[in-house]
C-alpha cells in the first residue's frame, strides 16, 4: 500500500477547566488511507471526538490547546493551517459530519442553502450553479423529490433525512477524507443501517478516505477496514478489523467485545462490563491507564506507561503482556479470558 | 400567512376595543370632571357645560356615542384647549413623537445586536468587562437623569467649541434629533445588549455554528449567516414592547428637551381630566402599539421559518 493519505502522529491535546488541565488526548498516532475506512473505537470521554475535531481545528481555544504532533495530509501538515496547496483544509479536503443531525444544521437556513454554501465559498460556484449542484447532491444521498425538499428547513425533515442532507454538505466538495462523528448514534436502528449503506456506497463511487467515530461494535464490523481502540486519550490497540476482532491483542479491547450483547442462538453468557471506569485524565496514571480495572495487571503496569508492541504486521497493542519478558504472555487473551 | 395576519389584526382590533372601553371607565371613575374648576362658576354655567358637551347623558349612552364617533374616526373636541380638535392634535404632534419614537428605537436596536455581538465574541475580556458595566448603568439609570446630563454635556461641548454643534433642546432638524433619541433609547438598548449577548453565547456553542465551521466557512460568514440570524430572534420578540415602553416613554425626555411631541398632551389630559383627548391619545398609542407588535411577530415570522407554519 502506498503512503497513507492522512497520517496522525504523537497528537496531545489538553483543555484548561476550573477543575484543572485535562488531557484529553495523550499521544494519539493513525494512519488512514485512500479508499479505507478507520473505525476509532472507544467509550465516551476517551478523546475520540477530540483527537478529528483538532485535526479539523475545530477545539475552541482557549480552553483548548494542541500541545504537539503532527497531523499530515499527503504528507502536508495540516494542523494550525487552514489551506494547503491552496486548497481549504475543512469542507474542500476533509469533510465532516456529526452526532445528531438535529441541530447541527441551522435552523433558519434552507437544506439547499446551506449544502450550496460550501461549494460557493470554496469553488466560487454562482449562486444558482451551487443550488443545481445541491440538487444533484440530494438525490445522490436518497432524498426523494429533491427540487422540493431542498427549499424545505431543517425542522422539516426527519432525523435520518437530516443526516443524509449533512453527508450531502460534507462531500460537496469532494473531499479526499470524511469524518463520521458517531453519525448513526442519534437515529432509529432501522435509519443506522441505511445511513451505513449510504456511507459505504459514496466511499465506493469516489474514493474518499472515511473515519468512522463510534462506541458500536457492530458498526465497526460492518464497516470498518481497520481499528483504532482508543482509551483514556490513547490508541491502545491498532490494526486491520480482522486483526482487532478476531485476534484482539489489548485485554480492553476484549473487553469490548464481552461487554458487546449478541444473539447466537448457541449461546447463554451473561454480559460482562467492565469494572470500575476510566481514568482521571486530570492526572493520568504514570503507568498504563487500563491498569487498575484490567484483569491481567501486573507490577510493570502501574509502574511503566506501555509501548506499542507490534504482534503482527500493522497490528500493534499498547499492553505489556506483549513484552518478551512478560511471565504470561498475552495466552489467555485470545481465548477470551475475560475479566476474572 | 396571510390567515395568521388576518387572526392577529382581529385580535389587534379586540383589543384596542378593550383598552377604549377600560379607558373610559377608569376615566368617569376618577372623581371631578373636565368642567369642574374655576370655568363652572355657577350650576347654571356647571349644567350649560355638561349639556354642551353631553356629560349630563347617562354613562351607557355617553359610551355609545363615543365608541359611534371613533368608528368614524371623530375623536371629538379639547375641553381644555378651545376649539381643538383632538384628531388635529395627534395628527400635528404624533409624528414628532414617532420620529423621536423610531430613531430611539433604531438606535437602542443596532446598539444592542452589536454591543451584545461584540460582548458574547469578547467573552470575560476587556470590552465584555466595560460594556457590561455600562449596560448595568444603562438600566439603572432613569432616562431623564441622562436626559439632563445630555443636556448639560452638549452645553458644555457647544461652550468649548464656540460655535452650536449640536442644538440643545427643540425640534425641527435632524441635528436636534440625535441626543434626545439617544437618551431615550439607551436603557432599552442596555437590556437588548443583555439580551443579545445570552442569545449569541448560546448560539456561539451550538452544533450547527460547529458545522458551519467545518464545513470551512469564513468566520464573518458563520457569524452572519448562521450566527446573527439566530440569535437576533430573541431581541426581535422583545423588540415589539421595547417600542411601547419608548413611545410611551418619551414624554419625559420630550419634555427635558422642549420638544412638541405628543407625549405632553398625554400626561396633560391626565391631569386635567380632559375626557377626549384622553380617550383619543389613550387609543391611538394602544392601537400604535397593537399594530407594532403584529408587525414584530410578522417580521419574526419572516425571520425564523418555524413560526411560519403554525
Amino acid at each position: 500500500m502506498s503512503a497513507p493519505l492522512l497520517e496522525v502522529q504523537n497528537l496531545h491535546v489538553e483543555f484548561d477547566t476550573y477543575g484543572g488541565t485535562v488531557q484529553a488526548v495523550r499521544g494519539v498516532d493513525f494512519k488512514v488511507e485512500a479508499g479505507r475506512t478507520l473505525a476509532i473505537v472507544g467509550e465516551s470521554g476517551c478523546g475520540k471526538s477530540v483527537t478529528v475535531q483538532a485535526m479539523m481545528g475545530l477545539i475552541p481555544m482557549p480552553p483548548g490547546r494542541i500541545m504537539k504532533g503532527s497531523a499530515k495530509l499527503r504528507g502536508v501538515e495540516i494542523l494550525g493551517r487552514k489551506t494547503i496547496e491552496g486548497r481549504e483544509v475543512r469542507g474542500a479536503e476533509i469533510g465532516m459530519i456529526f452526532q445528531d443531525p438535529m441541530s447541527s444544521l441551522n435552523p433558519t437556513m434552507t437544506i439547499g442553502d446551506q449544502i450550496a454554501e460550501p461549494l460557493i465559498v470554496h469553488r466560487g460556484y454562482s449562486r444558482s450553479k451551487a443550488w443545481a449542484r445541491a440538487l444533484e447532491l440530494l438525490k445522490l444521498v436518497r432524498i426523494p423529490e429533491a427540487e422540493k425538499r431542498a427549499k424545505q428547513y431543517p425542522f422539516e425533515f426527519s432525523g435520518g433525512m437530516l443526516q443524509r442532507a449533512m453527508i450531502a454538505m460534507a462531500i460537496s466538495c469532494k473531499p479526499t477524507v470524511l469524518i463520521a462523528d458517531e453519525p448513526t448514534t442519534a437515529l432509529d436502528v432501522t435509519i443506522q443501517a441505511q445511513i451505513l449503506d449510504l456511507l459505504k456506497d459514496l466511499q465506493k463511487e469516489t474514493g474518499m478516505a472515511l473515519i468512522l467515530i463510534t462506541h458500536d461494535l457492530g458498526v465497526v464490523a460492518r464497516m470498518a477496514d481497520d481499528v483504532a481502540v482508543m482509551y483514556a486519550g490513547q490508541v491502545v490497540e491498532s490494526g486491520s478489523v480482522d486483526d482487532v476482532f478476531y485476534r484482539s491483542s489489548h485485554p480492553y479491547t476484549l473487553g469490548l467485545k464481552l461487554a458487546m450483547p449478541n444473539n447466537d442462538p448457541g449461546r447463554h453468557d451473561t454480559l460482562q462490563p467492565i469494572e470500575g471506569s476510566p481514568p482521571d485524565l486530570f492526572s493520568p496514571p504514570l503507568g498504563c491507564a487500563y491498569a487498575a480495572r484490567c484483569p491481567h495487571s501486573m507490577k510493570v503496569c502501574e509502574a511503566r506507561s506501555p509501548e506499542q508492541f507490534d504482534v503482527a504486521p500493522k497490528h500493534y497493542s499498547r499492553c505489556w503482556l506483549h513484552h518478551a519478558q512478560s511471565p504470561h504472555r498475552a495466552e489467555g487473551l485470545y481465548l477470551g479470558g475475560g475479566n476474572e | 400567512m396571510w390567515q395568521y395576519t388576518l387572526k392577529r389584526l382581529l385580535q389587534g382590533v379586540i383589543t384596542v376595543w378593550f383598552i377604549a372601553t377600560a379607558t373610559f371607565l377608569a376615566m368617569h371613575s376618577v372623581p371631578g370632571d373636565p368642567i369642574s374648576g374655576e370655568r363652572a362658576a355657577t350650576e347654571a354655567i356647571r349644567a350649560n357645560l355638561a349639556a354642551r358637551y353631553g356629560l349630563d347623558k347617562p354613562l351607557g349612552e355617553q359610551y355609545v356615542i363615543y365608541i359611534g364617533n371613533f368608528l368614524k374616526g371623530d375623536f371629538g373636541i379639547s375641553f381644555t384647549q378651545q376649539n381643538r380638535q383632538v384628531n388635529d392634535i395627534i395628527r400635528e404632534h404624533f409624528p414628532v413623537s414617532a420620529t423621536l419614537g423610531i430613531l430611539a428605537v433604531l438606535f437602542a436596536a443596532l446598539g444592542g445586536v452589536l454591543w451584545g455581538a461584540l460582548t458574547a465574541i469578547y467573552r470575560n475580556r476587556l470590552p465584555d468587562t466595560v460594556i457590561m458595566f455600562l449596560v448595568i448603568l444603562g438600566i439603572s439609570v432613569p432616562s431623564f437623569v441622562f436626559a439632563a446630563l445630555g443636556q448639560l454635556a452638549l452645553v458644555n461641548i457647544n461652550n468649548f467649541f464656540g460655535v452650536s454643534i449640536l442644538p440643545v433642546a427643540g425640534w425641527g432638524t435632524v441635528s436636534h434629533m440625535i441626543v434626545p433619541a439617544l437618551v431615550l433609547g439607551m436603557g432599552t438598548m442596555a437590556y437588548l445588549t443583555r439580551l443579545m449577548r445570552s442569545s449569541m453565547l448560546e448560539i456561539i456553542h451550538s452544533d450547527y455554528v460547529r458545522t458551519a465551521k467545518a464545513k470551512g466557512l469564513p468566520a464573518e460568514r458563520v457569524f452572519l449567516k448562521h450566527q446573527l440570524r439566530n440569535a437576533i430572534l430573541p431581541v426581535v420578540t422583545v423588540l415589539g414592547p421595547a417600542i411601547a415602553a419608548i413611545t410611551t416613554g418619551g414624554f419625559v425626555v420630550e419634555l427635558v428637551f422642549a420638544i412638541p411631541g405628543l407625549g405632553r398632551y398625554f400626561v396633560q389630559a391626565v391631569q386635567q381630566l380632559d375626557y377626549t383627548v384622553i380617550m383619543g391619545t389613550t387609543v391611538f398609542y394602544g392601537s400604535f402599539l397593537v399594530f407594532m407588535v403584529i408587525l414584530v411577530d410578522l417580521l419574526y415570522g419572516w425571520i425564523d421559518p418555524r413560526v411560519r407554519v403554525q
